[in-house]
């Protein structure tokens, strides 16, 4: 269980994070979603222990993460901008791991390096980008870390091997209730992944949740009826916002969809529509909601 | 085994349900048989773990499965007529729809007649199009 508590982490006069809290339970899934300098990257470099913050603090099951050998060996970590030694090949880079990380698998290296189909031999200076990104994940994932975190990985790979990482992902999961934590500016990228999201905007969290909760909760409806109608025939109802067109009315609700349903139902209605939203309609809702605009949050 | 849309509005928990629902009413999943793992089935599908034990509760909640130490998540008994008994509700739709039709001005007998053709199996509505193209032509 990773809890930030009250962050702050300065650049200069430039704050990164800024009173920073979240907590992230043990086997989860857990996305940060935010647009280029949100924080992200600063956060996941605090929880990691390269960083150590000016105000607040981090803790891993109770325990501080900054100069602190024996949990880093339980986290892992694959930057956005890549670091492998001078000239070298994977199997190089695997011995290297290996001397840091006590639980370092070489069985599962030599298996994922397989799945990803990269020539451990070959220098990894010849390796395209993606290939690069690849040969890090593996080198990672073999770690067998508890925590492990991905800075904008998914960002650059292709849609078969993205999936295919998810499967291994999910896999590692099951197996040792690991906990994993992804970043990417793009909520698309995450949305089927994630059990929960945070939305990161100039170094604070703004909204956060479980993804299942989000996408049920809140809903579009479209209604019509024949009489003559406004906003305040839906008073009993909890909307985020509301549009009328002609005689259709578009709504976003939140709450139980069944009693919303029930509700509109017995107001006898020529046109009843229910319509799940995207998440990214649901974050764009959401936001509205807390007075945030959201094309500056979002891209 | 059912797949997952992942461009559907539709959340995947739900499409989950649904899908262990549907294997039920079609019989491949039958009264006492064990369902695969959640790990095996995170592999199969490309769902989040965690996701699939949500689902799980959701269909145990609803005594379509059981799980139990050491045999497993199996069927549970009568879990056919449980799912026939929620998709029952699905008449409402029926009548909802049918209302709708009935005040654009579609005649009673067309709607008769489309339930009829589900009945049959006939429900290639795409050829139908061509068919109509066809005499119109």
């Amino acid at each position: 269980m990773i809890v930030a508590s009250h962050i702050s982490k300065y650049f200069g006069s430039f704050a990164a994070l800024d009173d920073f809290s979240c907590s992230i339970s043990d086997g989860c899934i857990y996305g940060l979603v935010g647009s280029n300098g949100a924080g992200k990257s600063t956060f996941l470099r605090l929880i990691s222990g390269v960083y150590s913050s000016e105000k607040g603090e981090i803790h891993i099951d109770g325990e501080p993460v900054f100069d602190n050998m024996g949990m880093k060996q339980r986290i892992v970590f694959v930057p956005d901008e890549l670091y492998f030694l001078p000239r070298c090949n994977m199997q190089r880079m695997a011995k290297l791991y290996a001397s840091m990380y006590e639980n370092f698998s070489y069985e599962k290296f030599y298996r994922l390096a397989t799945t990803f189909d990269l020539d451990i031999k070959k220098k990894i200076n010849t390796f395209s980008k993606g290939m690069k990104r690849q040969a890090a994940t593996v080198l990672a994932l073999s770690c067998n870390a508890d925590y492990i975190m991905f800075d904008e990985t998914f960002d650059g790979l292709d849609p078969v091997m993205r999936n295919l990482l998810k499967r291994i992902l999910y896999a590692d999961i099951c197996e040792r209730n690991s906990t994993i934590i992804i970043s990417s500016h793009s909520l698309r990228e995450l949305e089927d992944t994630c059990d929960q999201l945070a939305m990161l905007h100039s170094g604070r969290i703004i909204f956060e949740s479980d993804v299942m909760n989000l996408k049920t909760s809140l809903f579009k409806i479209q209604v019509a009826f024949s009489k003559d109608y406004d906003k305040d025939t839906f008073k009993a109802i909890d909307m985020l916002h509301y549009q009328k067109s002609g005689s259709v009315a578009t709504m976003i609700v939140r709450g139980n969809r069944d009693e919303v349903a029930a509700l509109i139902k017995a107001m006898n209605p020529l046109l009843f529509e229910i319509i799940p939203l995207s998440l990214e309609e649901v974050f764009i809702y959401e936001m509205d909601a807390l007075g945030y605009e959201c094309n500056e949050v979002l891209l | 085994m059912f797949e997952i849309d992942r461009f559907s509005r539709k959340p995947i928990y739900e499409q989950l349900i649904e899908g262990f629902e549907n294997e039920v009413i079609c019989g491949d999943f039958k009264e006492g048989d064990v369902m695969p793992s959640v790990r095996a089935l995170s592999q199969m599908l490309s769902v989040n773990p965690n996701t699939l034990q949500k689902a799980f509760q959701e269909l145990e909640r609803r005594g379509i499965c059981k799980s139990s130490m050491g045999s497993g998540r199996y069927i549970a008994k009568g879990a056919m007529a449980k799912v026939l008994n929620l998709r029952s509700s699905m008449l409402n739709e029926i009548v909802r729809i049918s209302y709708e039709l009935k005040t654009s001005g579609i005649k009673e007998e067309l709607v008769h007649e489309a339930v009829r053709r589900a009945y049959k199996n006939d429900t290639d509505v795409s050829e139908n199009k061509e068919e109509r193209k066809n005499s119109e032509g």
